[in-house]
């Protein structure tokens, strides 16, 4: 039997989910959001930002914050010193004059209990929002996100994140899955699938997380955390897809298989042992029953497939090298290409439906793109994914299994 | 009908859509791919005709000239590129495949015996190679390798003659080369001018079953590492 043939299921689940997307997108409550225009409606609300170590950002965080176009006076912002230990204190501080800031400083507890610190601080504001000090915002982006509390039941509203002046092959690659998650976060919204509202710039409905008892530490995937609670308490959670906000990504590969397997194994372990009840429970609908099942058979599939591709490629080289030992080499790499003929194009089912799959997923950064205006070219971000991106994710998957079947906690940072 | 439910059944009706397309497609590839041999095939039947107009030739033509115009070989090798390919995708139990792969092996027996009457009569002397193979699942576990070591070695010596039979074709033709030969079913086997060996180690070692004159009176068309 052909092993690769052990892929289609996977590619068909792929091609699936892409097809929802693509029906969901064109659906009536997705086309009513991207419809919806800016209004006056300013109420009262405050950023929270929680720093540990980050005096290289803190200051553009900031700034970006204070050229927010929104009206001074209903705007606070809280900074919370969760216990640094560089200069990010000091820099905290030289902004303790402004009138719209206010400096915390604490012993470190952890991003949650910044946070919990900050609301209790802001009792005035309606909403409250997070935004994580490696990260900076759109001057609009508050007042875009801000229209989308327009029903009580909406619980927290999302932006739409890129990267912060992307450079090099990694950090382009990950822009490129930014706009592909601006796209899906979009889509899943309208028909209130997601299940994250992630630390750059997600507001919340500060009555409703009061009433749900703060954030917590959530396997050091707070937002994740929040976001599921608030589902399994049946509010909603909104997306405005035209809040820009740009955040800076790991530029290393350990680094960022850190950070993926921080929030692979967050997700993993709040789903299956804090919120197992909402996996295929129709009364969550789309969150139960497509996103968060397809999202654990994601991490199979990715670990399989790309254990498969490897174990292939190695009898590749092994039967290659085998094959052409002995003969010159300058047999083996003439130039046979020459004699290219249309009938030896290896044209099979599955290459086939690989290739649907990647426009699939190439259409919808393109479609992130457009309905968030994000400005950076993001041509070189396709390649750098369609090239890398299958061989580092499986990296992060592969270590976030071990962790959760060897328990296995490892720190933020 | 609710919002995911619509949305669920369209996706499935989509995704069943796509799938079948490419199903589709592929076939329609195959077929295609089957039409074109059918076609070469056709070519070679009225090729074949001629190499027997050329038997009958060579009691009166120049040799030269029946030697300058069989261009039957390099059909037959590329035909031979082309059912390999697409044994490899309808697999070697496909009906229209071993049918291809039955007329291709009588082909190359009516080539070789062509080359062998050239060779006696216009006192030229080709090297030949017959090279027998087996598909069967463990059977042959070099055969790959000689493949492509008779492959390297035809394009590098133009001189050589390589005719490659699948041992356990169906055809009466081939069972009486292989007697004709007293070829054992022991892979790879080659009939080497006239000589037998079984089993392929290296490209050296192999190249010792090859008549001298072969490497000496080519001119080798890539240059050895």
């Amino acid at each position: 039997m052909d092993l690769t043939l052990l892929a289609l299921p996977f590619i068909f689940i792929t091609i699936y989910f892409e097809s929802f997307l693509l029906v969901t997108f064109l659906s009536r409550p997705a086309r009513e959001r991207r419809a919806m225009v800016r209004g006056d409606y300013f109420p009262p609300v405050a950023v929270i930002v929680p720093c540990y170590n980050e005096e290289n950002t803190i200051k553009g965080t900031i700034d970006s914050l204070l050229a927010l176009n929104y009206p001074a006076d209903k705007l606070s912002i809280v900074l919370v010193d969760d216990g640094s230990k560089d200069n990010t204190p000091a820099v905290m501080d030289g902004y303790s004059d402004h009138p719209q800031i206010m400096v915390i400083h604490k012993e470190n507890g952890g991003k949650h209990t910044a946070l919990n610190l900050g609301i209790e601080r802001v009792p005035h504001a309606e909403f409250f929002g997070c935004l994580d000090a490696d990260s900076f915002v759109d001057p609009d982006a508050l007042a875009e996100i801000v229209g989308h509390f327009n029903n009580p039941s909406v619980a927290a509203v999302t932006a739409a994140m890129s990267v912060h002046e992307p450079k090099g092959i990694l950090e382009r690659m990950q822009n490129a899955e930014y706009i592909f998650g601006i796209a899906l976060r979009h889509i899943i919204s309208s028909v209130n699938g997601l299940y994250v509202t992630p630390g750059p710039f997600s507001f919340y409905r500060r009555s409703i997380i009061v009433e749900l008892g703060g954030f917590r530490k959530g396997h050091n995937t707070e937002d994740l955390e929040m976001a599921l609670r608030i589902q399994e308490a049946g509010y909603t959670i909104e997306n405005a897809p035209r809040a820009r906000v740009y955040t800076k990504t790991p530029t290393t590969v350990p680094s960022l298989v850190k950070q993926r397997v921080r929030w692979t194994t967050g997700f993993v372990r709040n789903v299956m042992f804090e919120y197992r009840g909402l996996i295929a429970n129709p009364k969550f609908g789309t969150l139960g029953l497509v996103v968060l099942p397809l999202g654990l058979i994601a991490i199979v599939g990715g670990i399989f497939i790309f254990v498969l591709a490897v174990t292939q490629f190695i009898k590749s080289v092994i039967n290659g090298y085998a094959l052409i030992s002995g003969v010159p080499l300058s047999y083996t790499f003439s130039p046979q290409w020459l004699n290219f003929d249309v009938f030896f194009i290896p044209v099979t089912g599955l290459i086939l439906l690989s290739i649907i799959a990647m426009t699939g997923s190439v259409t919808l950064m393109i479609v992130g793109k457009r309905i968030s205006r994000t400005p950076s070219s993001l041509f070189a971000g396709i390649i750098a994914y369609l090239l890398f991106y299958g061989m580092i994710a499986p990296l992060w998957l592969i270590r976030t299994v071990y962790d959760i079947v060897t328990g296995t906690k490892r720190s933020w940072r | 009908m609710s919002q995911l439910t619509r949305n669920s059944l369209l996706a499935l009706a989509i995704t069943l859509a796509i799938i079948g397309t490419v199903l589709f497609a592929v076939n329609y590839l195959n077929q295609q791919r089957v039409a074109q041999l059918n076609d070469l095939q056709d070519r070679l039947a009225t090729d074949t005709l001629s190499v027997e107009t050329q038997f009958a030739l060579l009691e009166s033509a120049p040799c030269e000239d029946v030697a300058q115009g069989n261009t039957l070989s390099q059909e037959v090798s590329n035909l031979g590129d082309r059912l390999n390919v697409t044994e490899s995708r309808l697999g070697s139990t496909d009906s229209q495949v071993v049918e291809l792969k039955k007329q291709y092996t009588l082909l190359q027996i009516r080539d070789y015996l062509l080359t062998k009457r050239l060779s006696t009569t216009c006192k030229i002397s080709p090297t030949v190679a017959l090279y027998f193979y087996s598909n069967t699942p463990g059977a042959c576990t070099d055969c790959d390798r000689a493949s492509y070591a008779l492959s390297y070695l035809h394009k590098t010596y133009p001189a050589l003659r390589v005719y490659s039979f699948d041992y356990n074709l169906e055809l009466g033709a081939l069972k009486t080369l292989i007697a004709v030969k007293n070829v054992k079913p022991e892979f790879p086997a080659f009939v080497i001018d006239g000589k037998t060996t079984y089993g392929f180690t290296t490209l050296d070692e192999f190249e010792k079953n090859f008549p001298a004159t072969l490497f000496a009176t080519s001119t080798p068309t890539t240059t050895k590492k």
